[in-house]
Order: structure tokens, then C-alpha cells, then sequence
């Protein structure tokens, strides 16, 4: 018996075959022993088949197999209904990079004015405060005006939320 | 209003119930459908830890896309079905991770099975029903994934061919072929024709 006939056979056990073509093959079985006996095997492997699937049962008990699912349901939740973060600026590797670099610039040009023979004019107030690591202030007490840097990252409490290095004028 | 009983609901009220948000439904669904669930996981995977987390994983899925749920299967059918999905998914990610073995690249072929003489004996006739069971989650693991999905679609699912072809992307001549060999090859493990090693 060739592929094709194996196939066909196979196709009308399982009703797949047009109604004119399982004619045909109900002829053949009726004068073919050796297609009979290939109906056999492929029936009884049916039946075996149908009589393993309804053994098998979950190795756990509900509340054990409910609960993790709940806890996966309750994570996913959550997860879906947490706010998204915020977008990335295409800058922010830049401001990181600068931000130290900007720091020290401002330490240095205030030196230079304190330093500097000459340019300390009567009455001018001037102080550089480090109350967090990399913050400066600079306050000009004559003019009453306050210049305050706040370096990057964010995650420094006096900059809040804000992105990058900020200079605050009061 | 009348108050709910989980125990006693059909399937498409605690459905229902679920999809607003009734979690307490929802589990009484669970209760009722993961020794099946469980089973066609296990059937195609083979492994008691990979069908657990799958099943469960079906089970997370059922509630994220609950409202898709039209009733137009039963839920049973359409958990099932992502069940599958998931199961089709695993085995395609293994199946990239490692190169098809030799023997699964005969068994696509299925030259030799197809020459092996008609098994008559009957096996749920010759062997007690512990025995035939052990023997057919034996014959069933030396399939190739290819060949024990089409036969559990086909003979655990009652897919018609084309359903299978589309749900494993391939032609129903291919499914015809991994069918028949399948078939033919369990015939002969359960009759201890081949050694099962």
C-alpha cells in the first residue's frame, strides 16, 4: 500500500474525505485484508489515546494552584495601572556629562572674584555654600540676589523632579 | 438584587460575572476547568513543571483578555485554545534553542513506520488500564513535539485537519503525514513491538 492510499484511509477514519472518495475507499476495505488491518491499528490507537486523557490531573491542590495565579493577576494589575515613565530627553547624557564639569566652573569663577585684586566692590556679600554634595550657592547681599546650583541627577531632593543642572535666580 | 452562588452558576454567568471584575467567579472557573487545562499542557509538554506554569500562565491570559470572550465556543473551548497557543510557543522557542535531533528528522519522514505491518492486537483489550496509561505517556514522550501536537489536537481536541494546519502553521498534507505516523508509531509502542529506549 503506497503513501497516498495509507493517507486516504486514515482521512476517511477521521469522516475528512468528500463523500464520493469515502465511497471508493469503503469498497476498497470491503475486498483489502491489509487495509482492514491498518483501519484496526489506527482505530484501536484511537481508543487507547481516549482513554489516557482522562488521568491526569493537577499535582496541587486548588487553593495552592488559585493562589498563584491571583498573585500573578494582582502583579499584572498592578504593573498595567502604574504610570508610565517619564520620556527620556535625547539630551540627558549630555546634561550628565556636563553637569560635574559646570559645577567646578562655578566653584572656580567664584574664587576668581574672590580672589581677584581689586573687583570686591564695598558692601558686596558673597558666599559659596555646599549644603548637598555638588550644590552651590552664590548670594550677592547688596543686590539681595541669590543664584543657586543644583547639579544632576534628579535624584538629589533639592533639585525635585527637575531634569538636569538648574540655575535658580530669587 | 439576588445574590450570587459561584458553586451552582453556569459557566458564561460566572463568565460574566468575571468579566466585571469578580475575581471570586473567576476562581470557581479555575476549580472547574484546570484538571483539563492542566492535562493538554501536560500532553504536549511532557513535563509536570512546564504544564503547571503554562496552565497558570493560560489562566492569567483568560483574565486579561476576558472581555474578548464573545460565548461563541464554550469557555472551556476557548481557554484551551490559548492554552495551546502558549504550549505552541514554548515548544517553537525550544525548538530554536536546540537543532532538531537526527531521530526527529527520521520521524518527520516516517519511512520506517509506514512499512511496519498492521498491529491488530487491541491494546485497551491486552493491558490493565495502569499499565496502558503508563505506556501511552511513554510512547507519547518519544514523539517528536510536531507529531504529539497534531495527535493531541486531533484525537484529545477533535480538530478537524484544517484547524490544525492553521493553528501550526502548516499544510494539511504535512498534518495528514505527522498524523499517520504518529498513529503508527504509537501502535507499536503500545504493542511492544519497539523498544521504547
Amino acid at each position: 500500500m503506497n503513501e497516498e492510499l495509507q493517507l486516504k484511509l486514515q482521512a476517511y477514519l477521521d469522516g475528512e474525505l468528500p463523500e464520493a472518495e469515502a465511497r471508493e475507499v469503503a469498497a476498497w476495505l470491503a475486498q483489502d485484508s491489509g487495509a482492514v488491518g491498518l483501519m484496526t491499528e489506527l482505530k484501536n490507537t484511537r481508543a487507547a489515546l481516549a482513554l489516557h486523557e482522562r488521568g491526569v490531573n493537577v499535582p496541587e491542590s486548588r487553593e495552592f494552584y488559585w493562589s498563584k495565579i491571583r498573585r500573578e493577576i494582582e502583579r499584572s494589575d498592578a504593573a498595567a495601572h502604574r504610570p508610565a515613565p517619564a520620556p527620556v530627553s535625547p539630551f540627558k547624557w549630555l546634561r550628565r556629562a556636563l553637569a560635574p564639569g559646570m559645577g567646578l566652573a562655578l566653584v572656580v569663577a567664584t574664587l576668581f572674584l574672590i580672589t581677584r585684586p581689586g573687583t570686591t566692590a564695598p558692601g558686596l556679600g558673597l558666599t559659596v555654600a555646599t549644603a548637598d554634595a555638588g550644590t552651590f550657592t552664590y548670594r550677592n547681599f547688596e543686590s539681595g540676589a541669590t543664584l543657586v546650583w543644583l547639579p544632576y541627577p534628579a535624584e538629589n531632593r533639592l533639585a525635585g523632579g527637575g531634569s538636569g543642572g538648574n540655575l535658580q535666580q530669587q | 438584587m439576588a445574590e450570587k452562588n459561584h458553586s451552582t452558576a453556569a459557566d458564561l454567568k460566572l463568565v460574566e460575572w468575571a468579566q466585571g471584575g469578580d475575581m471570586d467567579a473567576f476562581e470557581e472557573l479555575v476549580a472547574r476547568h484546570r484538571d483539563k487545562i492542566y492535562a493538554r499542557a501536560y500532553s504536549m509538554m511532557r513535563s509536570e513543571d512546564v504544564a503547571l506554569d503554562l496552565s497558570q500562565e493560560a489562566w492569567v491570559r483568560a483574565w486579561q483578555r476576558l472581555q474578548q470572550f464573545q460565548g461563541d465556543s464554550s469557555f472551556s473551548t476557548w481557554l484551551t485554545r490559548i492554552t495551546i497557543n502558549l504550549c505552541l510557543d514554548q515548544l517553537r522557542k525550544q525548538k530554536r534553542q536546540k537543532a532538531e535531533s537526527i531521530e526527529e528528522m527520521d520521524e518527520e519522514s516516517g519511512g520506517v513506520e509506514r512499512q511496519m505491518p498492521a498491529v491488530t492486537i487491541n491494546p485497551t483489550e491486552r493491558l490493565e488500564r495502569g499499565e496502558l496509561r503508563q505506556r501511552i505517556d511513554t510512547a507519547l514522550g518519544q514523539l517528536s513535539h510536531e507529531h504529539r501536537t497534531v495527535l493531541v489536537l486531533h484525537e484529545f481536541e477533535e480538530m478537524e485537519y484544517k484547524e490544525i494546519a492553521k493553528t501550526m502553521e502548516c499544510s494539511i498534507g504535512t498534518v495528514m503525514s505527522r498524523l499517520f505516523y504518529a498513529r503508527r508509531k504509537m501502535a507499536a509502542l503500545l504493542a511492544g513491538l519497539k523498544n521504547e529506549d
